[in-house]
């Protein structure tokens, strides 16, 4: 029997189906015949005596999920998701330098220092990328700060805004879509696949409308139902990154799919495995039986 | 491994057991010679095909990091790594680190509420930078500074205990080399930079009963830096100074 620590921070538990998703964790944990704890960031020094973690908060290099990680990774401990990942995938720049480098394929992107951008700038990112151009804060998650501009001037004060929080930010072509392809990736393998339906009043998957949350329509989609391309698409995106697991997006725009972002610690718990049952197990027997 | 440089920097006033902005005391001068060390100036030392990029501001999707990211991303080698980055200025995992590469480090633990006091106390958040630290007395005050670095406890802290007679003590390391006299400085520098290869940084270190040991390692402004520190940059930016 291995002993599986499940790192959670208490901010990330908003929701019901945020703890049943982790309660649900645990006990596939347990019915494979493993323990299994919540590790919260005040038991840290507690890692070094668990076999593998797995990280169910919102990662990110600045806060205490990075710590985690990295305390697991300098134990020899497998960790899901590794600090590599968390890097790579926390900043949008580092994203799709990476995914860039590899040739998957992606919209046309462009990084903006603060040092560079300039109106003239600005009007040559419209040339090159047409429009409407979207803009990304590097660290953004949820699509908070993503925003659509129409014309160099908008361009400007949405980047200037941003610069108070990056050095650099992405602006990327527009592709329309009405749904995302979610592919889950576990060390380099297809894991899931579902759709991300974006809601009517907006482009994103989530986004304030009139002063209300509006979120995506999660839809579960059997392996047989999904577009080879968008697999293969997805996971060779994943593969680029790194062997933990991920969640790629994908649209499926005029050139063919190509890829939005590749998330760390994707979500669990809005039904994205429905058609799935056995992703807890595989991420257990990853960390646990490999 | 580099030795200490014997310019002599004394300790300033009010550094022990107070809450301090690292850099705050240092005055602003100018170097004598060399390339300008303007704000938020990046520049690259090569030296057998590594380029050492000195910027007065690493930190994470900082110009400095991008620019060593983008060099990384193409298969150069450059130093420091974005990855040492990241662990240089999360003040646990510095501590980590250092002590796997056989630095002495301060004991720590997280936190998310009060703590033994009197100890040294870091934020653990997206906006904390390792050169704003608190020193949490054994006074009224406590309370209130958990309150603000946990943003109402919000978020988790580092904390590290001062023993009875224990100091906090800084110096800059410029490519490992300190500008004090002092050679557990010098030899701590030296440390830092073999794990970290960071060429421009501030150690904060607690000099104590236990001995001296690493507290954290910060980013320090061009501005910061006494006239013999800025001597000492400028030698290596002109390559008067192999490393």
């Amino acid at each position: 029997m291995s002993r599986l620590g499940i790192f959670v921070d208490r901010k990330t538990l908003s929701s019901t189906e945020q703890l049943n998703a982790l309660i649900r964790c645990r006990d596939t944990a347990e019915e494979m015949g493993h323990g299994a704890e919540f590790i919260f960031p005040v038991d840290i020094r507690k890692i070094p005596q668990v076999d593998g973690l797995f990280i169910r908060a919102r990662t990110d290099p600045m806060n205490i999920t990075y710590v985690a990680s990295r305390m697991a990774a300098f134990s020899g401990i497998p960790v899901i998701d590794d600090p590599d990942s968390i890097q790579v995938c926390s900043d949008k720049v580092h994203m799709y330098a990476r995914l860039m480098h590899a040739g998957v394929g992606i919209p046309r992107t462009l990084f903006i220092s603060h040092r560079e951008l300039t109106p003239g700038r600005a009007r040559e990112v419209f040339e090159e990328l047409g429009s409407p151009v979207i803009i990304k804060e590097p660290s953004t998650s949820f699509s908070l700060r993503v925003e659509k501009v129409e014309d160099p001037v908008a361009l400007l004060q949405v980047a200037r805004r941003y610069f108070k929080l990056s050095d650099w930010v992405v602006a990327q072509e527009y592709v329309e879509s009405t749904y995302d392809w979610r592919v889950g990736v576990l060390r380099g393998r297809f894991l899931y696949a579902c759709k991300y339906i974006i809601p009517s009043q907006t482009f994103k998957i989530q986004d304030s409308v009139n002063g209300h949350i509006v979120y995506c329509g999660v839809e579960s989609v059997p392996p047989a139902m999904v577009p080879p391309a968008v697999i293969d698409l997805g996971v060779r995106a994943g593969q680029s990154i790194g062997n933990g697991l991920y969640g790629v997006d994908i649209k499926e725009g005029p050139a063919g799919p190509c890829v939005i972002e590749v998330n760390d610690n994707p979500s669990l718990e809005g039904g994205e495995d429905t058609a799935y049952p056995h992703v807890y197990r595989d991420i257990v027997h990853t960390l646990l039986e490999t | 491994m580099p030795h200490g440089q014997l310019v002599s920097e004394p300790l300033l006033p009010g550094e022990s057991l107070s809450s301090v902005q690292a850099q705050a005391r240092r005055p602003i001068l100018r170097a004598k010679s060399g390339p300008a060390l303007s704000r938020e100036s990046i520049h690259t030392v090569e030296r057998d095909g590594i380029s050492y990029l000195v910027s007065e501001n690493y930190s994470y999707k900082s110009e400095a990091y991008y620019a060593i990211l983008m060099q990384e991303t193409q298969g150069l080698r450059v130093e420091p790594g974005t990855k040492a980055i990241l662990d240089a200025f999360v003040v646990p995992i510095c501590l980590e680190r250092a002590r796997m590469d056989g630095i002495p480090v301060a004991d720590y633990s997280i936190s998310q509420s009060c703590i033994p006091a009197p100890a040294v106390i870091y934020g653990l958040n997206y906006f904390a930078c390792t050169s704003h630290f608190e020193v949490l007395g054994q006074d009224d005050s406590a309370r209130e500074l958990v309150r603000h670095v946990t943003n109402n406890g919000k978020y988790p802290f580092c904390s590290q205990c001062l023993d009875a007679g224990a100091r906090i003590e800084r110096a800059v390391s410029i490519f490992g080399n300190v500008s004090c006299t002092d050679p557990a400085f010098a030899e701590m520098a030296a440390g830092v930079w073999e794990s970290f290869r960071i060429p421009l940084v501030e150690i904060v270190c607690i000099r104590g009963p236990g001995g001296f040991k690493l507290s954290s390692i910060c980013p320090v402004r061009y501005s910061r830096l006494t006239p013999g520190e800025k001597e000492l940059l400028s030698l290596y930016l002109s390559g008067q100074v192999f490393l």
